[in-house]
């Protein structure tokens, strides 16, 4: 049905990932999960595939004696998000 | 999201535009730094005013509580950076902005102790103070504060005609409407937000 979208972010979690993170500078972890409504091993799994792919960066520190997950989306996952936005457009024959 | 389903392309574009607006959404300020500033300033400035008729020594040192203010403004600022689980694209921008800000009114200070006579003095304070306040409003779309800045380059040419002690006065209205009321705003939208996320 959509073969030519990029199968990376047209997954619900991925896509929502990468809409928050192509929003801001970087977001940890936890803010992720609260914004997306998923699970952390959902979304750990999520992030660990975008992350593969080199959609974004993942960097790993402690805060306050706990660890801390933060992601940047890498200009790699600029061009893929902004290529699948063209090609959900041009299915849905939006015009600029 | 626990459930993954088909997405139409309809529906990834809702998805796309639903969770840029919640991260855009998410960036509020609390409002403390510009409550903290607004207040110092508009205490230094109105103790300045009174003192030019009771000439106490001792009040002409009131304007170091600009220097003391660093402390808490330190802590807020920490405070809030450690609270937050995102850094947005103008934080940093902003906060460049105001950094600058800050090294040149100690740089003022320290101009001005040589030269205290010069009368343009509240001018020129008032001129810098709309700056980052305008900036901050027009990155952030935040009116009030646009406002503000504006408000202050209106009273720098009008402190210009108006002669020491009224200038402080003037600037006891700059730093009401760039910071204080503004952040007032901000601290009543964040407590508000805040309730509703309880």
């Amino acid at each position: 049905m959509f073969k030519d979208l990029n199968p990376i972010l047209h997954s619900q979690l991925r896509l929502a990932v990468v809409s928050i993170l192509i929003s801001v500078k970087e977001a940890d972890f936890t803010y992720l999960r609260e914004k997306t409504d998923a699970t952390a091993g959902n979304l750990s799994v999520q992030i660990n595939k975008l992350k593969e792919v080199g959609y974004i960066d993942v960097s790993k520190s402690f805060k306050d004696n706990y660890p801390q997950t933060i992601c940047k989306i890498t200009p790699e996952g600029v061009k893929a998000f902004e290529e699948y936005v063209r090609d959900l457009q041009s299915y849905l024959n939006i015009k600029k | 999201m626990e459930q993954e389903k088909d997405l139409t392309s309809q529906e990834s574009l809702e998805l796309i535009a639903k969770m840029i607006r919640k991260a855009k959404r998410d960036y509020l300020d609390t409002g403390l730094s510009s409550l903290l500033w607004g207040s110092v300033i508009i205490i230094c400035s109105l103790v300045a005013y009174i003192n030019s008729y009771l000439n106490i020594p001792a009040l002409n040192l009131v304007w170091f509580l600009t220097v003391v203010a660093v402390v808490p403004q330190i802590v807020i600022a920490i405070r809030e950076g450690k609270k937050r689980g995102t850094r947005h694209y103008e934080e940093d921008q902003v906060g460049g902005i105001w950094i600058a800000f800050g090294i040149t009114m100690f740089l003022f200070g320290f101009i001005f102790s040589r030269f205290p006579t010069y009368d343009g003095i509240s001018a020129l304070y008032l001129a810098v103070y709309g700056i980052p306040t305008f900036a901050t409003g027009y990155a952030r779309r935040f009116k009030p504060s646009i406002f503000g800045g504006l408000a202050c380059w209106a009273l720098a040419i009008y402190s210009l005609y108006c002669g020491y002690p009224n200038t402080m006065l003037c600037i006891t209205g700059g730093a009401l409407l760039a910071w204080f009321i503004p952040g007032l705003i901000l601290r009543m939208r964040y407590l508000k937000a805040k309730q509703q996320h309880v």
